[in-house]
């Protein structure tokens, strides 16, 4: 008797296991369906942007295909002389800005982050606070005066004012990230090191650095994407084309009326996204991993 | 004196790039902004002092700075709380241990990236062409879409669906949020016999609430920074019949078009008065509705 | 070989005191250690003499030069963390060689420092790992080699061995003192396990709340602790501390009855350690109690015996003792095992 009970509580625990599995399973497809639906719309701008790049101009509006008939690959060498200036010189011209901006922003952030995070000296609760007001202040608060003050240092149509900022951690986000990241550091790591007869400086370069590397190449990631997409800069201090960086050029296309020629705008458009999509592929899970961790903690 | 000096030495040296940038490119420029001001200057004459005439004229007379308030406000209104919702319902599906998670978070990353380049902006004035693809996709399903880009009642929304489309970083925040919430309360929950939707009010939303906050606060400041996807979409005027006035957009176009530097400015000031209040306002009801994980009952 | 001076040392951090003004003399050649509980003030002693926080008064000398303001590197002294502190960048070898190539010493010269001190901790195979790849002991034995290289005049330890398991601790503690007696320099050692305090030092220094409490050797500490506080903190197990009421010649103790003692009036308390207090001899001075609890130790054998009123006794019994839960037991000491201590808690002498 016992045994045939115990059995069938065995089966009903069994079944309802199963049932529990089975609707696990059902929501975990549902889930999936929805997940790839939806980033199925996400992405599907970028990729007809791909494909209206290679599309004749007369192909290209109102057709929702993923895939050109004809692949007109002309579209990127015509783009690429389209304007009076080749793209060669745009492309050099962001490379420059944005490695210079990268360096700046990674030395001169990481100076103050270290000060912020490991030193000690008077005033340090003050500085930090307006350290972290300055996040949210708009650029478009400062422009108007930083402008006419690098125009009396007659630096407009140079890249002085796109760079120099760069190398004075004008960007509070990046401290604030390599400020969380040198706390988690021990604090005994810099005493020992002190012990050894390092100085502060030497702290910072033989001990904090060569430890904050995922911290330095978050920051630098964001630096190079942001810099490199940058168009409020340029547009307020570039006035000659041969010193358009990308962005700058690309809007030529839209105000040059050179209405007709779609395709090769598009080329270019994918072009200059290109760096930034091959950083995001590469360094994915930095990038990932910044976010998560400026944001919270 | 020494003493003093030598304890202070190592900080203040690390921290001088920020202090210069500080003080030249934060501060300084946001006390020269509120002096500007005051003062009629068009960069070739000196600034020339009219007190609050800016002011009046601003509030009393000028419609256009009204109605660029109430573009960019209603901007905010409405795509901030969109974009969060999105941000948190993608969050929450990809929550808990899904295959193929990394795939997705890049997927959905991936727009936030991009979104503010320049290529994305050109690429939205052609899906919301009259003729583009957002209109081919409507008449699939029977509806004729609208001038998007021609009709002030439909311009905004462009700009509405492009700041929701970079949801990503919200949804990156909240995903580390969620992680942070203990499973074992969803189980304790579960025994409660909570269903879905109590589980979500009672436990979700209370304990994600300060992230939910910290995203609100940033994304509104994101939002009323907004540039050049509104530049680039309204031709650099706001047109059509200045539905994309943005605030930073008519701010650019008085400062760097017709050369009004000074009510530019005001203008300026007003802007970082309503991100700061905005800001307040936040961080002040935040304890009416925010619970934080170590504060004592 | 230095000596080290504290005089006057306080520190207060923004205007909270928490060392109260010590003075303590640490000879050349000394093993030091600082014990006291938790929050006694004896990291941040040890952390002051390194340089590594300031002192807010007084001053410290190391081999009779003030060092006040003489930063951590030019104190001439190594510390031992407890977390080890190694640079987890670095390999072992460029760990112990780091502090000497800051100093600008000759390569063949710290080669020589290095290979030499891999020999002495037997950690010559690991030289080319980083720290992750060693396990704690191993860890333990690199910070203690990267103190060494240096030869200084001085080694500070920061709680050293307290991040180790129960076995190996011991082990280190064995090759610490057998690392003094080599290299014979000044040691002073923070700790909060009196075990280690008791089998290392030369001389303790017994710390509670920013102050100074004793400074003496093991058996100094033992045998006459000046107060309460080092009386029950000195000695595992803990000393018995009975109450009890002094009247002009005699002290009168709960249970025990009176004890003869001249020179003291009012309340007392009167310690006797476990070891002191025997059980069976039903003659002078006794208590009556029963045995609540038995720890068996091999060695040795510890029986708690609750008296009438309700206090409760720790008495030490040779291994072979053979009693039980609920056994009705006499409890006796000598009057000359006894500690004894005035309202204050101060020791007093017994008069002979």
């Amino acid at each position: 008797m016992t045994d045939v009970s115990a059995s069938t509580t065995a089966e009903i625990a069994r079944e309802y296991r199963a049932e529990r599995a089975r609707r696990a399973k059902r929501a975990a497809v549902l889930k999936h369906i929805f997940l790839a639906l939806t980033s199925l719309i996400m992405i599907y701008p970028l990729i007809w942007m791909l494909a209206a790049s290679l599309k004749p101009d007369t192909q290209i509006f109102g057709d929702i295909g993923l895939w050109p008939g004809t692949f007109e690959w002309q579209n990127y060498a015509q783009g690429w002389n389209a304007l009076p200036v080749s793209f060669t010189t745009f492309f050099w011209n962001s490379t420059v800005v944005t490695v210079l901006s990268v360096v700046g922003n990674v030395i001169s952030c990481s100076f103050a982050a270290y000060a912020f995070a490991r030193l000690e000296f008077s005033g340090k609760t003050i500085w930090f606070a307006l350290m972290m007001m300055t996040l949210m202040i708009p650029y478009h608060v400062v422009l108007i005066p930083q402008y006419i003050l690098f125009m009396n240092l007659g630096w407009v149509d140079t890249y002085l004012p796109l760079i120099v900022p760069k190398f004075l951690a004008g960007d509070a986000f990046f401290i604030f990230l390599m400020i969380q990241f040198f706390r988690q550091l021990p604090r005994e790591l810099d005493e020992a090191a002190m012990i050894d007869g390092c100085s502060p400086f030497k702290i910072y370069w033989a001990i904090i650095m060569p430890l904050s590397l995922p911290a330095m190449a978050t920051a630098a990631i964001f630096s190079f994407i942001w810099t490199w997409e940058d168009f409020l800069g340029p547009l307020v201090y570039l006035n000659d084309q041969a010193d358009y960086t990308v962005p700058l050029a690309l809007r030529s296309f839209i105000s040059s009326d050179g209405v007709s020629q779609y395709g090769p705008m598009f080329a270019m458009s994918i072009l200059s996204i290109l760096p930034i999509l091959l950083f995001f592929i590469v360094f994915q899970r930095l990038i990932i991993r910044g976010i998560a961790m400026s944001g919270l903690k | 004196m020494l003493k003093f000096l030598r304890r202070n030495f190592a900080g203040y040296a690390f921290l001088s790039p920020w202090l210069v940038g500080f003080f030249l490119l934060a501060i300084g420029p946001i006390l020269a902004s509120l002096y500007l001001s005051f003062t009629k200057y068009n960069v070739v004459r000196p600034p020339q002092w009219i007190g609050l005439e800016h002011y009046f004229y601003m509030f009393e007379f000028d419609d256009r700075f009204k109605k660029a308030l109430q573009v960019t406000f209603t901007f905010v209104v409405i795509s901030v709380p969109l974009k969060l919702i999105f941000a948190l319902g993608v969050a929450m599906a990809l929550d808990k241990g899904i295959r193929a998670i990394g795939w997705y978070r890049a997927l959905f990353y991936l727009p936030s990236i991009l979104g503010g380049s320049i290529a994305v902006a050109i690429l939205w004035r052609q899906l919301f062409n009259y003729e583009g693809v957002v209109n081919s996709v409507l008449s699939l399903i029977g509806i004729q879409g609208p001038y998007w880009l021609a009709d002030p009642d439909y311009a905004l929304w462009t700009l509405i669906v492009l700041a929701v489309w970079q949801f990503g970083s919200p949804m990156l925040i909240f995903l580390a949020g969620l992680r942070a919430i203990p499973q074992d309360l969803y189980e304790a929950a579960e025994i409660d016999a909570a269903g879905p939707v109590k589980k979500f009010f009672a436990i979700t939303v209370p304990l994600l609430a300060p992230v939910i906050f910290f995203n609100l606060v940033l994304q509104m400041i994101e939002a009323f920074k907004s540039f050049s996807g509104a530049f680039i979409i309204s031709g650099g005027s706001g047109a059509p019949l200045d539905s994309l006035l943005f605030f930073t957009v008519y701010l650019y176009n008085e400062a760097f078009s017709f050369l009004r530097m000074g009510y530019a400015s005001a203008l300026a000031w007003v802007l970082l008065l309503i991100i700061a209040l905005f800001t307040i306002v936040a961080f002040w009801t935040s304890k009416y509705w925010v619970h934080y994980e170590n504060e004592r009952g | 070989m230095a000596s080290v001076t504290l005089s006057e040392v306080r520190k207060a951090y923004s205007g909270f005191a928490v060392i109260h003004g010590i003075d303590l003399e640490v000879q050349s050649g000394e093993f030091l250690v600082l014990v006291g509980p938790s929050g006694c003030g004896k990291s941040t002693l040890l952390r002051m003499i390194a340089g590594l926080e300031e002192i807010t008064d007084g001053t410290i000398s190391i081999a009779d030069r003030i060092v006040n303001d003489l930063p951590a590197s030019q104190r001439n002294l190594s510390m031992v963390f407890q977390s080890y502190a190694l640079y987890p960048h670095m390999s072992v070898r460029k760990n112990l060689a780091f502090g000497l190539s800051n100093l600008r010493m000759p390569k063949d010269e710290i080669q020589r420092r290095v290979a030499d001190a891999a020999r002495i901790l037997q950690i010559e195979e690991l030289l080319e790992r980083k720290p992750r790849q060693l396990s704690g002991g191993q860890k333990q034995r690199v910070a203690i080699g990267r103190a060494i290289v240096r030869e200084p005049q001085l080694f500070l330890f920061d709680e050293p061995l307290s991040n180790l398991d129960a076995e190996l601790r011991v082990q280190m503690r064995v090759e610490l003192a057998g690392l003094y007696n080599r290299l014979g320099t000044t040691m002073i050692y923070v700790t909060h396990d009196q075990t280690e305090a008791m089998t290392m030092a030369t001389r303790i220094a017994v710390l509670n709340k920013g102050n100074l409490e004793q400074i003496g050797t093991p058996y100094e500490l033992y045998n006459a602790p000046k107060n309460l506080f080092v009386a029950s903190f000195i000695g595992s197990p803990k000393m018995n501390l009975l109450s009890g009421k002094a009247t002009g010649n005699k002290i009168e103790l709960p249970g025990f009855g009176a004890l003869a003692f001249v020179g003291a009036a009012g309340e007392m308390t009167v310690g006797v350690r476990p070891e002191h207090l025997s059980i069976g001899e039903p003659d002078g001075r006794r208590a009556e109690g029963t045995v609540t609890l038995v720890e068996y130790l091999g060695s040795e054998v510890f029986i708690y015996v609750a008296l009438i009123d309700g206090q409760t006794l720790l008495a030490q019994a040779p291994g072979n003792a053979s009693y039980k839960r609920g056994d009705k037991v006499h409890l006796s000491f000598r009057g000359a095992d006894a500690h004894f201590f005035d309202s204050k808690g101060l020791r007093i002498e017994a008069p002979r």
